[in-house]
């Protein structure tokens, strides 16, 4: 009784082995069966027909103008291409990486994550074909250089140092548009001590993305404050985390950041979400509101953008050092396989004609008749007359800023700037944390 | 369309191949059991060279695979036969060793001739591997594989051993040795551009492992060949279950604990560095308020119920000889006592791992004590059956959507906006009253004062009548009830509920921001999971009061023993084992708790908990070596309870 007992205890254990070793070779039969599938496409060349783009972007005319865009150039060539926006995509695209079923593209809004793809061979470069035809600058197509290999494609650029208003109200109350930092917190005091509408509004909320606009006050105040220089050291770690400029700057934003100064919808600034804004704002729950281009596509819609009475328009978010500096941020497409459709559409993305048909079919979206789209695109080569005058004069910002700097967490490795930076800086914003024990606990995250 | 058909038929023919095939196996492993009590020997030789002929078929296995990348004229029959002959030939060559073996009678010779013949074959075989089916062994990993399979192997030897026996262990121990090695050198090791001398060496070790293995089983005696066939029968019916869990949980499982030991990006091995990263993270342990303690409010309630306590216990001690028992006078103070000891503790330290200990500690105590309460109270009453449907319901709704249900019931809006959140509309709404006019006002203030006032009645009839215990229940609405109209009456302070005075003297709504407010917004997460737990304690605790036998409780009632008595001496002792197991239960959920705290606050505001933790080091940041080891560690601190809750079980059930 014994023995038999024994040998299926070995037979058992050979059984453990056996499907430890059975996994790897079924991946080996399936690659075979793609080689194969591979050999067989050759004769006929044709990619892929089924084409799936992910990202961030998820609100109806975000999304939407983007899956039009590109159903320009799937119509053309026969390929469906489909755009999936997902609220927690920093979590997911990580997930479905480490699946193994990682979409075919996915648009990336953090450099810093990009450079951890490509360095992890997750993402493949672009071929010199499709380089050649990115149809943007050298110094946007920088973010997506990894080691000298071009892999991301730009596909929008965000203007970030905008403080949304509406000039009736101003008006009304006898607000002046600030030129000066000094100036800014003049107002925001002078309109905190009226009584009425709260000066700000502000809310950090959004999803597992939670604390990114307290993060661009910061990088906002530290480039005012400290300069582009100090902003590039930070950025690149060659000062820490918790250096005492960039403290100040945690410090400067949450100063400013008082109850008796923030309107926030949510109840305190952490539970509103960023995208809750735009109606107080139209509303009169507050008078300013600092964020990026983009917002626009947040403010109600039917809102018109200009001076009249209800309408709503921008100012520059006013510098302290005269150096006028700007803070941008953009997207850009990884592919994650190198199929020659996928490349092709890929070259589709970074040209002209697609920042074009995006353009028109988000302000299609959004009502057309001179409404702003919240879409940006820094590629070369576009019509201008798609665009606004006041688009317009973002774009020429951008083009013609002495100083533009990319948003920093987004460039940071993603422990930190997608992570640390973000709840860290969410409890500093709660006031469970102060901004040096927030400067300490990101600091210590650091990667190294 | 033609692709989609196309993908249909290829997986329904996977499919019945896989299905055709296992089932081919296991009646094919039911006819050699059939065969076995006839011919014992015979079977001996067949299940050794089926085990030589798996492992030789297994490890040079990607011969098999190679037949389309290596050489493109190759066919699958070619690559078949390339692949075929060497299992074959070591399928013969150990059952001819196990052939001389057989003709030993004696153990050492036994060991000495087992271990020599298949040491060899195994040598042989690690020789005649082609390169591409060598490991590249790393020594330290191999070793480390093997370690950890032996204990683990050894370990379950002694558990089924019961008795612990040294010779059971050792044979357990010897095949964890061969799985480790092998799992160790062709698992772990990438394939491959190794020496033949590795291969030789491990194959021989590999061998002389399994042949001293089989030599330790005794000869033929021919008396247990009955049992034999019953226990391969067993063997061959949990094969495909086993094989399932292997599957599914122990190579999952033994994988996590080796990613564990790496580094973040799971290439370079790191030894215990994340263990100790789990807990020197400032975020797992933060002590810096504990000097709080001291001086919170919760410490006060914590003493003064245990002086409560105290006063009772003595009479108590005087009346039946003990401090506390069951149902006495002094039990409930001192429950209090702990429970509010426990909070202070717990809302003064902060971290994940404080977190984690705290939802266990306040969950386990609020379902099983909430379950067990309403399962006694709802006992024989007439709306018994919809009240426990209705106290059951929320175990239906899943954690995500009980978490947004929640969510809703929390949240706050800007003070001058009214609340939604139903918590929050009720807090603002009582302070509006409360600092109001006009006849809503009188009116709770009314609806309060009349239980307070009869419960203060009570309360005053047992001092005077001298009944110690039934002032607590009435002293304690009592109480409730004056501070609340004190409050409310603005007698003392400013009102109560949700509002503030501001600068100018105006009222303003005070919402309570419920999810972002630490320490205490972890208890708000908890209560979701107390309010889906209860109605699981409350069912269990029912049917187990249920099924205390009558005889017992008219015994006692016979005896003269009152209903609290009743309950307390005779229904607690009975259900005393299901109290256990439910608590454990509940424990062993809480510990891995996650769905709420990331859908609710995503572990910000100092909600954090393990197993959110895990996930994001592991999904978000991408640190697989810590992730694993945090998974590592839940699985490790849930084990114990687990065992205690399978025993209880076995023995209540």
């Amino acid at each position: 009784m014994k023995r038999s007992r024994r040998a299926f205890g070995a037979l058992f254990a050979l059984a453990l082995v056996a499907t430890a070793c059975g996994g790897s070779s079924d991946e080996a039969s399936d690659t075979v069966t793609a080689e194969e599938e591979a050999v067989e496409e050759e004769a006929a060349p044709a990619g892929k027909t089924e084409i799936t783009v992910t990202g961030p972007e998820r609100s109806d005319e975000e999304a939407g103008a983007l899956q039009d865009a590109l159903n320009v150039w799937g119509d053309a060539n026969g390929v469906t291409v489909t755009y999936l926006g997902d609220a927690d995509w920093e979590t997911n695209i990580n997930t479905q990486v480490q699946a193994g079923n990682a979409p075919d593209i996915s648009i990336v809004p953090q450099p810093g994550k990009l450079a951890d793809f490509a360095r992890a061979g997750l993402i493949v470069p672009l071929t010199d074909e499709v380089n050649a035809s990115i149809e943007w600058s050298d110094a946007w197509k920088q973010f997506g250089l990894v080691d000298g290999q071009q892999y991301g494609v730009p596909m929008k650029s965000d203007l970030k140092s905008l403080v949304w208003y509406q000039p009736s109200r101003f008006a009304e109350a006898g607000y002046e548009v600030p030129t000066t930092f000094g100036e800014f917190t003049a107002l925001v005091d002078k309109m905190a001590a009226d009584g009425g509408a709260k000066p700000l509004c502000v809310g950090i909320e959004s999803g597992t993305a939670t604390g990114w606009t307290y993060t661009d006050w910061v990088e906002e105040m530290v480039l005012r404050q400290h300069g582009a220089d100090v902003y590039d050291q930070w950025v690149a770690h060659e000062i820490p985390f918790n250096d005492s400029r960039i403290v100040e700057s945690m410090q400067a934003v949450l100063d400013l950041w008082t109850e008796d100064n923030v309107y926030a919808s949510g109840g305190t600034i952490a539970a509103t979400a960023f995208q809750d804004n735009g109606q107080p704002l139209v509303d009169g729950d507050c008078y300013m509101h600092r964020q990026a281009s983009f917002y626009s596509a947040f403010i109600p819609a039917g809102t018109v953008f200009g001076d009249g009475p209800g309408e709503v328009n921008v100012f520059y978010f006013p510098d302290i050092n005269g150096d006028k500096p700007v803070l941008g941020a953009g997207v850009l497409a990884v592919a994650f396989n190198d199929d020659a459709n996928v490349m092709s559409l890929m070259s589709y993305m970074g040209s002209a004609q697609y920042a074009m048909e995006r353009q028109q079919a988000q302000a299609t979206r959004k009502g057309g008749n001179g409404a702003l789209s919240g879409f940006l695109s820094a590629a070369i080569g576009q019509d201008p007359s798609i665009y606004t005058p006041l688009e317009q004069s973002f774009l020429k910002i951008l083009e013609t800023a002495a100083i533009v700097r990319f948003d920093a967490s987004d460039l940071m490795p993603a422990d930190v700037g997608a992570g640390t930076f973000w709840t860290d800086g969410t409890s500093a914003v709660n006031g469970d944390l102060t901004a040096q024990e927030a400067a300490d606990a990101i600091e210590a995250s650091w990667p190294g | 369309m033609r692709d989609f058909a196309g993908k249909i038929l290829s997986t329904l023919l996977t499919v019945t191949i896989a299905v055709g095939v296992s089932g081919a196996l296991w009646v094919l492993a039911n006819l050699l059991v059939n065969r076995m009590r006839d011919r014992s020997v015979r079977a001996t030789y067949i299940s050794r060279a089926l085990t030589g002929f798996v492992v030789a078929g297994v490890l040079s296995g990607n011969r098999l695979t190679q037949y389309s990348t290596a050489a493109p004229g190759a066919s699958f029959v070619g690559s078949f036969i390339q692949w075929i002959w060497l299992p074959i030939v070591v399928a013969v060559a150990v059952s001819a060793s196990s052939f001389v073996t057989e003709r030993q009678q004696r153990r050492e010779r036994r060991i000495i001739v087992d271990v020599l013949l298949i040491g060899t074959v195994g040598g042989v075989l690690g020789a005649l591997l082609v390169d591409t089916a060598r490991p590249n062994v790393v020594p330290g990993e191999v070793a480390l594989v093997a370690v950890f399979s032996i204990l683990f192997f050894g370990a379950i030897g002694a558990t089924v051993h019961r008795r612990v026996r040294t010779l059971g262990v050792l044979r357990m121990a010897l095949l964890g040795a061969v799985a480790g090695l092998v799992l160790g050198a062709w698992g772990v090791g990438d394939l491959g551009a190794s020496s033949t001398r590795s291969g030789i060496v491990l194959g021989a070790i590999i061998g002389c492992l399994v042949g001293a293995r089989w030599a330790l089983i005794p000869a033929v005696s021919g008396e247990h060949r009955v049992a034999t066939e019953r226990r391969a029968r067993a063997a061959v019916f949990l094969a495909p279950a086993l094989g399932f869990i292997a599957i599914a949980l122990v190579i999952p499982s033994l994988r996590t604990i080796y990613l564990s030991l790496l580094d973040r990006r799971g290439s370079k091995f790191v030894g215990i560095d994340n263990y100790l990263s789990i807990f020197r993270n400032p975020k797992a342990w933060d002590t810096s308020r504990f000097g709080l303690l001291w001086t919170s409010r919760l410490t006060v309630a914590s003493g003064v119920c245990f002086l409560v306590f105290v006063l009772l216990a003595v009479r108590s001690r005087r009346r039946s000889g003990h401090f506390v028992e069951f149902g006495s006078a002094s039990a409930p103070p001192l429950i209090l006592a702990v429970m509010f000891a426990g909070f202070a503790v717990f809302s003064t330290l902060r971290g994940t791992l404080v977190n984690t200990l705290w939802w266990v500690f306040v969950v386990t105590a609020l379902s099983t004590g909430l379950g067990l309460l309403i399962a006694v109270l709802a006992d024989g009453v007439r709306f018994e059956r919809s009240a426990k449907a209705i106290i059951f319901m929320p175990l239906a709704v899943s954690m995500v959507g009980a978490s947004v249900i929640f969510r809703l019931v929390y949240i706050s809006r800007d003070a001058s906006k009214p609340q939604s959140g139903t918590l929050n509309a009720l807090w603002v709404g009582l302070g509006r009253l409360s600092t109001g006019e006009g006849f809503a006002r009188l009116l709770v203030g009314a609806v309060v004062l009349i239980p307070t006032g009869l419960a203060l009645l009570a309360a005053t009839r047992s001092l005077v009548r001298r009944q110690w215990t039934k002032i607590a229940l009435p002293a304690a609405v009592a109480g409730g009830g004056i501070w609340f109209s004190l409050r409310y009456w603005q007698l003392v302070g400013t009102g109560l509920g949700g509002q503030r005075v501001g600068k100018s003297g105006e009222i303003i709504a005070d919402p309570i921001n419920f999810l972002q407010e630490p320490p205490f917004n972890n208890f708000w997460l908890m209560l979701v999971l107390v309010w889906i737990q209860t109605g699981f304690a409350m069912v269990i605790f029912s049917a187990a009061i249920r099924a205390v036998p009558r005889e017992l409780t008219e015994a006692a009632a016979i005896d003269g023993a009152d209903t609290q008595q009743i309950f307390w001496r005779v229904t607690m002792p009975q259900i005393g084992p299901t109290i256990g197991v439910v608590a454990t239960t509940i424990m062993v959920l809480v510990m891995k708790v996650f769905d709420i705290v990331k859908v609710m606050t995503n572990g910000n505001f100092g909600t954090e908990v393990l197993s959110n933790n895990m996930y994001r080091e592991a999904f978000y940041n991408l640190n697989i070596g810590l992730g694993a080891a945090i998974a590592v560690l839940i699985f490790v601190s849930v084990l114990p309870i687990m065992y205690i809750n399978i025993r209880r079980m076995n023995r209540t059930i």
